[in-house]
């Protein structure tokens, strides 16, 4: 195949290391880590504690229900035009693509995980005298914790989609600005080191979530298997 | 002396459809006396579980009242602790954590909490597996926890709903002589429901038996075979001669209820 097409391995590596060295692949790494973690981060610190009352609590579920509706079909992607009038393009307008990208999936997440404790857990931790304060921190919690943590890990890899999006349209570093970079300059071998970066970033995100996963559910080893 | 647990004219109806009801219990009257090992059998369906969750407070009566030392239970009530069939351990806490679970409830300390969590353990052959979780266990050591944990929790009345069923045979044959030794040393008041003849047999000091949907009393016969029930009890001509005693008022139930179509 013609290397216009597909550069040879050894062009990648070579652009490769020259981007390592130069110390803006690393650079460009960490910004759009940086950027899923916050905008990740914020996602979860709103839609864990409402999804828990939404599941609990009916009224707070009726009123959110309709916005989480007309939401949900939106990719993060069409937040762009929005944001970038609201925010500008820089740090704050990527992180708020990541979270609108983010939040309603480990919303629906919490809620059906919520919703799942076994009943009969809350039954007995009541006849063990528990009042609704301890149900709630003894039983519905760690009772949804796994599934609220399983859908953090799906939802990580989203928010890594959505920060890509955001940064080939408008950024000056990051790793989606790295290939669509390459694509201006008709320079291949930056695209596919780019894309090499990402895949391997994220694999290795996806390690360390499931490595975080199991500290946090130590008692999930035993039931899994 | 009065009654720790009496049920006076319980009628539950449940709701299964648009129109449709069914009655599981119907007009029921009993007590049950302080210290006393007390055994609901009948077959499948004839409202046993629907009495015990009456008493733990549940679910209420549809009409008539179920008291707890002369006061309706209106709500869960801590005092009557229930044993599940299916344990309902909490699987994210060791069996430490489970057991200490009631104690905690009441603000107990974390010495004293370990203490007698401890005591507990001992008492159901666990030692040594504090620090586990139920889903390393086996079912008879998951019902022993589920036994400690509710001791621990100091409630008057134990209820059992067919605690043992999902254990295999010998398994529950050595829980029945764990939960009989317990019971003489708490001096607990114990409800336990079997559709077992063999373990009420084994097991109770009173039998009340069912009749099919809906539930009513058959009949109440007074166990007074000689304690412990070991083997040789097992064999004994007054054993058989209970035991065929109860099959015969409980024969015409299953039969019946066997011909009727399921409710759901």
């Amino acid at each position: 195949m013609s290397p216009v097409f597909l550069p040879k391995p050894g062009r990648v590596l070579g652009e490769g290391a020259a981007s390592l060295a130069s110390g803006q692949l690393l650079i460009d790494i960490w910004m759009s880590t940086q950027r899923v973690l916050l905008g990740f981060m914020l996602a979860g610190a709103v839609a864990i504690p409402l999804g828990i009352v939404m599941a609990v609590w009916a009224p707070a579920k009726a009123a959110v229900d309709p916005f989480v509706s007309l939401l949900r079909p939106l990719p993060s992607i069409t937040w762009i035009p929005l944001t970038m009038l609201w925010l500008g393009i820089g740090e704050a307008q990527k992180i708020a693509i990541v979270f609108m990208g983010s939040w309603i999936y480990i919303l629906l997440y919490t809620i059906e995980s919520t919703k799942r404790v076994d009943p009969l857990l809350i039954r007995a931790a009541r006849n063990l005298g528990a009042r609704d304060l301890h149900v709630m921190l003894h039983v519905i919690l760690p009772g949804a914790l796994p599934g609220i943590i399983a859908g953090l890990k799906v939802t990580l890899a989203i928010s890594w989609s959505c920060v890509l999006t955001a940064e080939m349209i408008a950024a000056q570093n990051g790793l989606g600005a790295v290939i669509w970079q390459g694509k201006d300059w008709g320079n291949l071998a930056l695209v596919l080191v780019g894309m090499l970066c990402i895949s391997i970033v994220v694999l290795l995100a996806d390690k360390a979530a499931g490595v975080l996963e199991r500290l946090m559910l130590p008692w999930e080893r035993h039931t899994r298997n | 002396m009065s009654p720790v647990l009496a049920a006076r004219n319980v009628t539950k109806v449940f709701t299964t459809g648009k129109d449709q009801s069914l009655l599981a219990v119907d007009n029921l009257s009993f007590e049950i006396g302080d210290g006393e090992f007390l055994c609901l059998l009948g077959a499948s369906g004839c409202g046993k579980s629907t009495i015990l969750n009456m008493f733990a407070g549940f679910i209420q009566p549809t009409s008539g009242e179920v008291l707890l030392r002369d006061k309706p239970i209106v709500d869960i009530e801590p005092r009557c602790g229930m044993i599940f069939q299916s344990y309902a351990l909490f699987p994210w806490k060791t069996v430490r954590g489970n057991v200490e679970f009631g104690l905690l409830m009441k603000g107990l300390s974390r010495a004293e909490r370990r203490e007698r969590a401890a005591a507990f353990i001992e008492m159901v052959n666990l030692r040594g597996f504090e620090e586990h979780y139920p889903a390393e266990l086996s079912g008879g050591m998951q019902q022993r926890v589920t036994i400690a944990r509710l001791l621990a929790a100091d409630p008057e009345v134990l209820l059992m709903d067919e605690p043992f069923a999902a254990l295999d045979a010998m398994t529950r044959q050595v829980m029945q002589e764990e939960l009989l030794r317990i019971q003489e040393r708490s001096g607990k008041t114990v409800v336990f429901i079997t559709h077992s003849i063999d373990e009420a047999l084994i097991l109770s000091s009173r039998i009340l038996v069912m009749s099919a949907r809906p539930g009513r009393i058959k009949a109440v016969i007074t166990n007074d075979l000689s304690t412990p029930r070991h083997i040789a009890v097992q064999v004994s001509p007054e054993y058989g001669k209970l035991k065929s005693t109860v099959w015969d008022l409980i024969e015409s139930e299953v039969r019946r209820h066997s011909m009727e179509p399921a409710p759901n």
